[in-house]
């Protein structure tokens, strides 16, 4: 911020040398209306593709029927929310979504957090380990869910195979990973936890890098060991960074649609289905944009609000700087 | 604590980090070396985890599968048309944003947070009509816009990030040697975050390429992309595993491979557009 008023001092310098009516001509433009300038386009383009359809989504909410109907849809006003709101396939998807999150989120926390701890006592030599730890970072979510519906099927599935040759279970047809209602919603989130615990691990670990060696020797010295460093010297530091990547891990999660749709499509009974693929399949498989339009509103809604709240209470950007 | 049981303590952690690396690593070498088995052992009772006999078969009978090539060519298509309209739009944005720091700057930045925060379904959706009504539907050009809404904001908060390094007296130098601000711009200060641009490019890339929702709502046939044609290996012919591993591993070979050459400057990008804020 110290730069602002040399270069505002140096612009009037320049104007009163001799040969400047060139220059003058040039930047006549004002860095305000520069930086409008710059930021346009850009900004024209978010408002088309993102702005636009967001308020088709509202108007078509207030519709109900599709125009492929004979004789178009209809005017419902608030009739799509109303029954949403008293719809218990609505309310059963959300609680799902919900818990998804909570499950992949804290999962990643404690193994991402794990790992950077790990990882930061072996010290630089952990070099490769890293590197390959990395790996599924850049692995599409539909490729890792497929793949984990490969390993987890019952029979010959390798996940139930190796459990059944360590002897944690009898057979290898014990755990019905993505048949068994109750199971599936934890079975469906464990190629989303595979996927983004290194991005977890990533960020912790950067963090660590960036708190100061002294005072980790101070801590020390005066006889700070173990769970009590970890409590009270450095998850006090990362606070920040973990905060940074709850909020973000927290709201793909919430989003999370290639990896369900790909293992279970939702199934069984429903019992993957999560708002996404909800409001996909109420606007695909039963064709009624009217209603997964008023859910699609609430539900960006309230991502909104909860996300906001969230960047505003424990990451308030641009403070400090 | 002495000596030895510090190195004993030492040891044990790093069996421990290998250990969990090759956990970790098993899953996508499990996808390759089941694309390279025949494909009736794939789906074997009990499951091997080495093939008996390596055999391309998969690979060829994925890749003769109607539509799977023209995937390939859509899914590049696509992602470098995002890419480029990203990077375009991004790059001024994002040095309108870091060097005049204006109020309109800080809108846009918090507007792109805000976008990557919206469910992509609720964007999807209503893009479904819009795009139907300008003739955009089952279109490169139109899946790459509507993944724009994903990689745009991305780049901008990335780009936005490396312009901060970048010290303000190279622009000054510049226009006192007489370039005009676009100018300067293009030819002065890019070629410094060079590597920054680069990056951004790759991310913009795989979020396109990885992108799965939009192309599943905006394509049907003749722009469907790679990871629709996966999709469909699977309801078309029951659960078609050999195939579908050869084809999986070939979609996501690129961006394994990416991230394991350039890791350092992708994990310098991911820290910087994540931790930084």
């Amino acid at each position: 911020m110290t730069r602002t008023p040399l270069a505002t001092a140096r612009r009037p310098a320049l104007r009163g040398a001799a040969a400047s009516t060139h220059r003058r001509r040039r930047r006549s433009l004002s860095d305000n209306s520069y930086a409008l300038l710059l930021i346009a386009p850009a900004a024209l383009v978010l408002l088309a593709l993102v702005a636009w359809p967001l308020v088709k989504l509202v108007v078509d909410s207030l519709y109900s029927g599709s125009t492929f109907d004979i004789g178009g849809r209809r005017f419902a006003g608030l009739a799509n929310y109303r029954e949403m709101f008293s719809d218990p396939a609505v309310r059963a998807a959300a609680w799902r979504t919900l818990v998804y999150t909570v499950v992949v989120v804290s999962a990643e926390l404690v193994l991402g957090l794990a790992m950077a701890l790990l990882f930061y006592a072996l010290g630089p030599r952990s070099q490769i380990l890293r590197t390959v730890f990395l790996y599924p970072l850049m692995i599409a979510p539909l490729v890792a869910g497929l793949l984990w519906r490969f390993m987890l099927i019952d029979n010959f599935g390798i996940v139930n195979e190796l459990l059944a040759q360590i002897g944690v279970i009898d057979s290898s047809g014990d755990i019905a990973w993505l048949s068994d209602p109750d199971l599936v919603l934890f079975s469906v989130a464990i190629p989303d936890v595979w996927l983004t615990t290194s991005f977890m691990t990533l960020m912790l670990f950067a963090g660590l890098q960036s708190i100061p060696p002294e005072l980790l020797e101070s801590a020390r010295i005066d006889g700070a060991r173990g769970l009590r460093l970890l409590g009270s010297i450095l998850l006090p530091l990362l606070r920040p960074v973990i905060a940074v990547a709850l909020i973000i891990r927290g709201v793909d999660a919430a989003r999370a649609f290639d990896v369900i749709l790909i293992q279970t499509g939702g199934g069984p009974q429903s019992a993957s289905e999560t708002l996404s693929l909800h409001i996909y399949k109420t606007m695909v498989t039963y064709s009624d944009p009217g209603s997964a339009a008023a859910i699609s509103t609430v539900f960006m809604t309230v991502m909104m609000v909860v996300a906001l709240i969230a960047v505003m209470t424990i990451w308030r950007p641009g403070r400090g700087s | 604590m002495s000596r030895r049981t510090r190195g004993i303590r030492r040891t044990v952690l790093w069996l421990l980090a290998i250990l969990v690396v090759v956990a970790y690593a098993f899953p996508f070498v499990y996808l390759l070396l089941t694309s390279f088995k025949p494909a009736s052992d794939a789906i074997a009772v009990p499951p091997t985890v080495l093939p008996q006999r390596f055999t391309l078969d998969n690979y060829i009978t994925a890749l003769n599968r109607e539509g799977v090539r023209a995937s390939f060519v859509n899914s590049v298509t696509t992602a470098t048309l995002a890419t480029v309209i990203s990077l375009v739009l991004a790059i001024p944005a994002a040095w309108g944003i870091t060097r005049y720091r204006t109020r309109a700057g800080r809108l846009m930045l918090a507007g792109s947070l805000l976008v990557r925060m919206t469910p992509a379904v609720a964007i999807g959706v209503p893009l479904v009509g819009i795009f139907s009504a300008v003739h955009l539907t089952d279109t490169p050009t139109g899946l790459a816009l509507a993944q724009t809404t994903v990689a745009l904001p991305l780049s901008i908060w990335l780009l936005a990030s490396f312009f901060e390094s970048v010290p303000r007296e190279i622009e000054e130098a510049a226009l006192v040697d007489g370039c005009s601000r676009p100018r300067a711009l293009v030819s002065v200060i890019l070629p410094v975050v060079g590597g920054g641009t680069a990056v951004t490019a790759i991310f913009a890339f795989l979020a396109s390429w990885n992108e799965f929702l939009f192309a599943l709502l905006l394509t049907s046939v003749k722009a469907q992309t790679t990871p629709l044609a996966i999709a469909n290996l699977q309801s078309q012919f029951g659960l078609d595993w050999g195939p579908m591993t050869a084809l999986a591993a070939l979609y996501s070979l690129p961006a394994v491979v990416l991230t394991l050459l350039l890791q350092r400057r992708i994990v310098a990008g991911l820290s910087l557009g994540a931790v930084k804020g």
